[in-house]
């Protein structure tokens, strides 16, 4: 044990890192010599203690030699072969293919660049620079961001403790709404190229590109634009800035490779880190003013309502599963209704399994779902079967994507039947809304929307059961008014018990069927 | 830099506050109720108007995209107009 300025680390246990600080210093913590995890003595720890991160704990049953190390002066705070858990082998902190892993800032487990080489790193250089060719190809002076431009500044490589590659631009219009004008014009533009684009918020977009070997690999990419001297950048900045820091574009090194780069990559530095951003910080939280988070949520955000949620239910491969056993009563229910089906859309579809279902009766069938490629195992059996199946993606909080889809369905000829599972249990008012839109549209030639969701018993007020519970009954009096205020008719309203699994009581279920009666 | 703030501090940050409330409250009354939810109120209000930017920028970037095979009156193209819209968003 060591007296350092950090203070010192009397124990590391399955509690986690326990330290008697005297200042506050940021300190590694080393697994076999391999750097895991960083963290503020003061800023990170309650009563001396520093618990394991969330994402960290499974990982952490056997021993290992762990060192905790003074981030900057590299001064060994504590030392010792530590037993975890059981204890019982070596603890190996490695996704499934063996790739080491550690936490970034956001204590999120990721691959580090300090375990990777140039094999892993050239693809990721190229990728940059394709992606850096096309925004500059659609009109926009992007550069490396965060992260990146602060490792090719300091470093003139990427950080160590540092995960993706981050890039940005700043537009040269000068409102709000051109500025995400122009971001859906660059998802055009790269979507019209190929690229799969997904969308953080109105000035912010992801980049997939998939590498020599098949990996995809995502790029963000941040916009911003300049407001009576000050830069907005997503996600984190908005201060006085001078237009002559950023253009024209100059250049900086990145392993090697030279990128543009802002005119003064050391103001947007301080703007993003603060003055401080020479001194390495693996640990680093923005502090992002109330102000500046305000402004950028009122004018870029709001589209992405439970999506990490529901993409996250879809991964792990089981969006590619297709699903077995019965359709649901409700499909059932839609087919004893309608004598002749010439589209079925099956909004919020998941995996698709009623949608696959009405196909192979011979229905034309088309799946819309906010979670992208929920419906891929699907998709790939009705290719196989030579079924008329298509899967879509829609977002109810983006209008352009109601807009489209509605605009879509509307064109078709014949009997049009919308079904809706627990979709609308699993969206929010402004969903609701977009949902009753979309039908309106569809449905201009006639046709029914069946919808079935959760409800609230009498009196109850639903509490979450955390982050991960998304599917939350509503208030039937408030959906049969959103539809009743969207033109719909309800011609058909029951309501079932729901059973659920062991020790859960009963969940009323509602059926509703509405049209749009010209 | 974050790392330096200082748990004290912000304790002491705390009782300052708190104590300039209790001040506040004690010769304002109701009145600090009154203005702190009309703060709120034009908050909000606020962040409505700047949503508003979202809503806009969607609908203009449709319409940009769909009039013009509209214009050309040839059923085709806005059909593959309207089929490529809803591929490239």
């Amino acid at each position: 044990m060591a007296v350092h300025g950090a203070g010192t680390v009397t124990a590391v246990d399955d509690a986690g890192v326990h330290v008697n600080p005297h200042e506050d210093t940021v300190v590694d913590v080393i697994f076999d010599g391999r750097r895991i995890w960083s963290f503020w003595t003061l800023r990170d720890t309650d009563d001396g203690l520093a618990g394991w991160p969330r994402m960290l704990k499974r990982f952490l049953d056997g021993t290992a030699r762990i060192s905790v190390v003074e981030h900057l002066s590299g001064s060994v705070l504590y030392e010792a072969d530590v037993a975890l858990g059981s204890g019982q082998g070596r603890i190996d902190i490695v996704d499934a293919e063996g790739r080491p892993l550690g936490l970034d800032k956001s204590n999120r487990i990721v691959t580090t660049f300090d375990t990777r080489d140039a094999r892993h790193t050239k693809p990721l250089l190229d990728s940059t620079e394709k992606v850096l060719g096309e925004l500059r190809d659609a009109g926009v002076a992007a550069f490396p961001a965060y992260g990146t431009l602060l490792g090719a500044v300091r470093e003139q490589d990427f950080i160590g403790h540092d995960s993706d590659v981050d890039l940005a631009y700043v537009s040269r219009e000068k409102h709000p709404l051109d500025v995400v004008r122009e971001s859906f014009r660059l998802q055009r533009h790269l979507k019209e190229r190929g690229y799969a684009v997904d969308r953080y918020s109105a000035a912010a977009i992801k980049v997939d590109v998939v590498e020599a070997d098949g990996t995809v690999r995502g790029l963000d990419v941040f916009g911003g634009y300049f407001l009576d001297g000050r830069l907005y950048l997503m996600g984190e900045i908005g201060t006085p800035f001078e237009e002559e820091w950023i253009f024209p574009l100059g250049t900086c090194t990145l392993a090697g490779r030279t990128l543009p780069a802002p005119a003064k990559p050391e103001q947007l530095l301080e703007a993003t880190y603060g003055p401080g951003w020479k001194v390495p910080d693996p640990a680093f939280h923005f502090e992002t003013p109330r102000t500046t988070y305000r402004r950028l949520n009122g004018w870029f955000r709001g589209n992405r309502v439970f999506r990490n949620e529901w993409d996250a239910r879809y991964s792990g491969g089981v969006r590619d599963k297709v699903p077995g056993g019965a359709p649901s009563s409700l499909a059932r229910f839609v087919l004893e209704q309608e004598e002749d089906i010439d589209l079925l859309v099956d909004l919020g579809a998941g995996r698709g399994g009623d949608a696959l279902w009405f196909a192979r009766q011979g229905v034309s069938t088309i799946t819309l779902d906010y979670a992208h490629g929920a419906s891929n195992g699907v998709r790939r059996v009705a290719e196989q079967e030579g079924l008329d199946l298509d899967t879509s993606w829609v977002n109810l909080h983006e209008l352009r994507s109601v807009f489209a889809q509605g605009a879509r369905i509307a064109r078709r000829e014949g009997n049009v039947v919308l079904i809706a599972r627990h979709l609308v249990d699993s969206t929010d008012a402004r969903g609701l809304e977009s949902l009753v839109r979309l039908a309106r549209m569809a449905l201009v030639r006639g046709g029914r929307l069946y919808l079935e969701l959760d409800l609230l018993r009498p009196g109850e007020r639903y509490v979450p059961a955390g982050r991960r519970d998304i599917v939350r009954p509503k208030d039937l009096s408030s959906v049969e008014r959103a539809l009743s205020e969207g033109g719909a008719v309800i011609v058909h309203s029951t309501q079932t018990e729901d059973k659920r699994g062991s020790g859960q009581s009963e969940r009323p279920v509602a059926r509703l069927v509405a049209e749009w009666q010209q | 830099m974050t790392g330096s703030s200082s748990k004290a501090g912000s304790s002491r940050a705390g009782l300052k506050d708190r104590a300039v409330e209790r001040l506040a409250r004690a010769v304002a009354g109701d009145r600090l109720d009154q203005l702190q939810q009309r703060l709120d109120d034009l908050e909000a209000e606020i962040q409505e108007c700047r949503q508003l930017n979202i809503r806009l920028a969607e609908v203009t970037d449709l319409v940009e995209q769909l009039l013009l095979p509209m214009a050309a009156r040839d059923e085709e193209k806005i059909a593959a107009a309207v089929e490529k819209y809803s591929r490239t968003i």
